[in-house]
């Protein structure tokens, strides 16, 4: 087995050549117009886009339908690359779901503990007043970087959940589209080369949001991270296709869709706003790009543009996306909990459109981001009111939670625990919302700490928690072996106090007038304890995500062999074996109950089709 | 049942204790301004929600873990009930009419914190990379804010470059200043003393130091200081005394 035969390293071969060629084409098109053969950002974003399509051909993601092009046919190759380890499958591009969704899901936790550790950094300086170790200009790209890799480690974690269990809870083959759905999961990660290789050695002072003025000046770093994204982006949309045609069409006999495992509804719900709003974040991008390049005015006053127009645009996704980040992980609290508490989900209907709901109202709200901005002032009213009523789903599906735990037989392994721990910390996030919805209170609040305090619990809550907890709960099914349960509670304990002292202490900074984004503080507000508590409290949930890692790593060896279902669950994925096959279901399934009767006879789901069926 | 009985008493404990706890964990800097006033008013009204709710759904969460824990040995199912309509539509109906009322109080203090005042004076602030210049009536300009204390002061604010915020914590209200528009913010100081304004919207390399001093004064301190500063702007303007009638 050579290095050249892995996918990966082909791919990052064929994106360093495709960079070098997109940047000598720019070089030589730039010479033929009579123009200085070298300008930084042109040149770059030209070897951005040629390396992109570099990495994707050399890795053979677009291999098939090169082939179909020219009229051939290709078979949907199943299993391990022939003459290869099987390991190497994950390192290149294979069209079985469950090994996408495994390198989506890992590629998500690497990513993680990355922008955990630019975090990490920062966190270490802000824990005294003064400059110990970062300057100003460092400590912009750390907290910049620190924000765009988070959230790349979100979309990808999703994906990870959504490609591994939506066609094994729906008794599906695979998903509608496997090349496509592999071509989805690699073109991030040029994307994500991207952004390290401007943001390291470039860097931007930006933050995520990457506002005009600020953004359409000073370093060319900037241009890394509008196409590096844009690559990212687009495998959101292209994934959430791939999702929505599976769920609509893929589902087995007597799958109506109040009978799928709830967890395919937030999918459903997620993949409705990646696929209508992605394109705002792309086109407010492009726009940057273009005025960086080519001197376009969309914001820029001195040429009748309107920086002010920047913002409503990348909002309009930016906050949907929001719920693109929760939406899955609320699903898999849903998920879990009547596994764990032997009893049905609460008020599934309710919870289900809620969904829904929250993703349709969540395209009304993007100007709650704006109350300071300057724009119409009449516009505060209607978007405090939109955004406050977002409150309500979300509300329905805290009661419904208690209302699965109420009556049952609760027990606590890792995985629930992560489930609790995940609806108080949703909860501190979520009840720190409406303060931010008042347009008063905002006022006092935007830009501060408060609001970096919300916004990390909502997506801890959201979405790392359940995150987690789903990590350790199919954890078997994917591996075949049981995690360590007590490493997996030392994880919990250690992380969720932290979690909380981590919270309100950003929170309080926050009301005491600590803004967000800076580098250095004034000593005089008197928040330098808070400050120092809150990097200890970053330290902690850092060293107990490595326990889990440990623990993860060292269980694939030697845990105990987990069999079908260890949790004496009843969606379909618990009736196959652990790990289950290259074809998930030697034969189509059959619903034949509800998905959270347990207690009652009956199961949900019968291996066998049904009588009729051929 | 007894279950809720003991579930609405914690509930009720639990809401003051929460309510006690985000009073002393969210410390508001002192109300330096008549905005602040309404502002506080309206943290106040949602820190007796927030405590309320988060009461309510977390000592029915360790409530039901406590004692609806699975016993050893005990292989029986939870309790069977997949749903209850009424209690769905009450639990949609009640945090809409709260939120209704969150709406109008919203709206109303809004209102309040941005009205426009007789008697407003108007300061001009520039802000640029990576400092303030407030200009006063008369072509004075300062790079210190002062301001006469329960003056009604309207801000015409607008930036050099990039995206800035105005933001005295004390006063509470901020704004944005943008390139290419004026934008308007609006402060009544209430309280005498030394304050800090700070820039609250990423703007770059020193955006953490951009800073100017804020200084609140009485009436006589502030035309003082406005007259000693016209008459270093403009000496013709000194033959003025600086006699206010009152």
């Amino acid at each position: 087995m050579t290095l050249m035969s892995l996918g990966l390293v082909r791919g990052l071969v064929g994106q360093l050549t495709g960079m070098v060629i997109g940047m000598a084409v720019a070089i030589l098109v730039r010479l033929m117009l009579g123009m200085s053969a070298w300008s930084v950002e042109p040149v770059w974003v030209t070897g951005i886009a040629f390396g992109a399509i570099g990495f994707m051909v050399a890795i053979g993601a677009v291999h098939d339908w090169m082939q179909w092009i020219r009229g051939k046919k290709t078979p949907l190759r199943h299993g391990p690359p022939p003459g290869q380890p099987a390991w190497t499958r994950y390192f290149g591009v294979d069209y079985n779901h469950k090994v996408i969704g495994v390198q989506y899901g890992v590629t998500g936790l690497i990513l993680l503990m990355l922008g955990g550790a630019f975090a990490l950094i920062f966190r270490t300086e802000l824990a005294q007043p003064g400059f110990q170790f970062l300057n100003p200009n460092t400590y912009n790209h750390v907290m910049s970087l620190h924000g765009w890799v988070a959230l790349a480690s979100i979309l990808l974690g999703i994906g990870g959940i959504a490609n591994y269990l939506v066609p094994l809870m729906i008794g599906a083959d695979d998903m509608a589209f496997p090349r496509l759905n592999a071509f989805a999961y690699w073109i991030n990660v040029p994307g994500i080369v991207v952004i390290a290789l401007g943001g390291l050695y470039y860097g931007w002072d930006g933050g995520w949001t990457v506002y005009p003025p600020l953004s359409t000046i000073g370093s060319p770093g900037y241009q890394f991270v509008f196409w590096g994204i844009y690559l990212v982006g687009l495998s959101s949309i292209l994934g959430a296709i791939n999702l929505i045609v599976t769920t609509l069409t893929m589902r087995p006999k007597g799958m109506s869709l109040f009978r799928m495992p709830i967890l395919v509804w937030a999918i459903l719900a997620t993949s409705l706003i990646q696929l209508t709003g992605t394109q705002l974040i792309g086109l407010s991008f492009l726009m940057l790009s273009f005025q960086r390049l080519m001197g376009m005015g969309f914001f820029d006053p001195n040429k009748g543009g309107n920086p002010v127009m920047y913002q409503h645009l990348f909002w309009f996704y930016s906050h949907p996306a929001v719920y693109i980040f929760v939406l899955p992980g609320l699903g898999v609290i849903s998920e879990i909990l009547p596994v764990f508490a032997r009893k049905p989900l609460f008020g599934y209907r309710w919870i289900a459109l809620s969904s829904l709901a929250i993703a349709l109202v969540g395209f009304l709200v993007w100007g709650h981001h704006m109350f300071t901005s300057g724009y119409a002032p009449a516009l505060r009213a209607p978007f405090m009111i939109t955004t406050l009523l977002v409150a309500v789903p979300t509300g329905v599906k805290f009661f419904s939670w208690l209302g699965t735990m109420w009556g049952g037989k609760l027990t606590f392994p890792t995985p629930m625990l992560f489930v609790l721990g995940a609806i108080s910390i949703f909860l501190i996030g979520g009840l720190s919302g409406p303060m931010l919805a008042t347009t008063a209170t905002d006022l006092h609040l935007h830009d501060s700490y408060f609001v970096v305090g919300h916004f990390h619990a909502t997506i801890f809550g959201g979405f790392v928690f359940p995150f987690l907890a789903a990590v350790y709960f199919w954890y078997p099914k994917i591996t075949g072996r049981m995690y360590n349960e007590n490493l997996g509670k030392l994880h919990f304990w250690i992380m969720t106090p932290a979690f909380w002292v981590m919270s309100l202490g950003q929170m309080s900074m926050g009301v005491m007038g600590m803004r967000r984004r800076i580098a250095d503080y004034d000593p005089n507000l008197g928040i330098q304890p808070i400050q120092m508590l809150v990097t200890i409290a970053g330290f902690a949930i850092a060293f107990s995500i490595l326990l889990m890692i440990y623990n993860l790593m060292q269980s694939a060896e030697i845990g105990e062999r987990a069999g079908a279902n260890p949790w004496r669950a009843r969606s379909p994925e618990w009736q196959i074996p652990s790990p289950p096959p290259e074809h998930s279901y030697p034969a189509p399934i059959t619903v034949v109950g509800e998905p959270y009767d347990y207690g009652l006879p009956g199961a949900y789901v019968s291996m066998a089709a049904a009588a009729g069926d051929d | 049942m007894r279950h809720f009985i003991i579930v609405g008493v914690l509930t009720i404990v639990g809401t003051i204790l929460m309510a006690l706890l985000l009073k002393y964990s969210l410390p508001l800097p002192t109300e330096a301004s008549t905005q602040a006033l309404t502002v506080d008013r309206v943290f106040d009204v949602h820190i007796i929600l927030v405590s309320f709710f988060f009461s309510l759904v977390m000592v029915f969460m360790l409530y039901s873990l406590v004692v609806f824990r699975r016993r050893q040995g005990d292989d029986r199912p939870g309790e069977h009930f997949e749903g209850n309509t009424a209690l769905e539509i009450v639990w949609t109906v009640v945090p809409l009419l709260i939120v209704f009322g969150l709406m109008a109080l919203g709206v109303t203090s809004l209102n309040k914190v941005t009205k426009a005042q007789d008697n407003e004076a108007v300061v001009q602030v520039q802000g640029f990379q990576w400092s303030w210049v407030f200009e006063y009536p008369d072509g004075v300009i300062s790079p210190e804010l002062v301001l006469a204390v329960d003056q009604p002061v309207r801000f015409e604010m607008t930036s050099k470059d990039v995206i800035h915020s105005f933001w005295v914590p004390e006063f509470r209200i901020k704004q944005d200043l943008v390139p290419g528009r004026t934008t308007v913010v609006r402060i009544t100081p209430r309280e005498e003393g030394e304050y800090k304004l700070r820039c609250a919207e990423l703007c770059g390399l020193s955006h953490w130091s951009m800073l100017a001093p804020v200084r609140v004064v009485s009436q006589e301190e502030y035309d003082a200081w406005l007259s000693e500063k016209t008459a270093g702007e403009a000496p013709a303007l000194a033959a003025v005394p600086a006699e206010t009638t009152e």
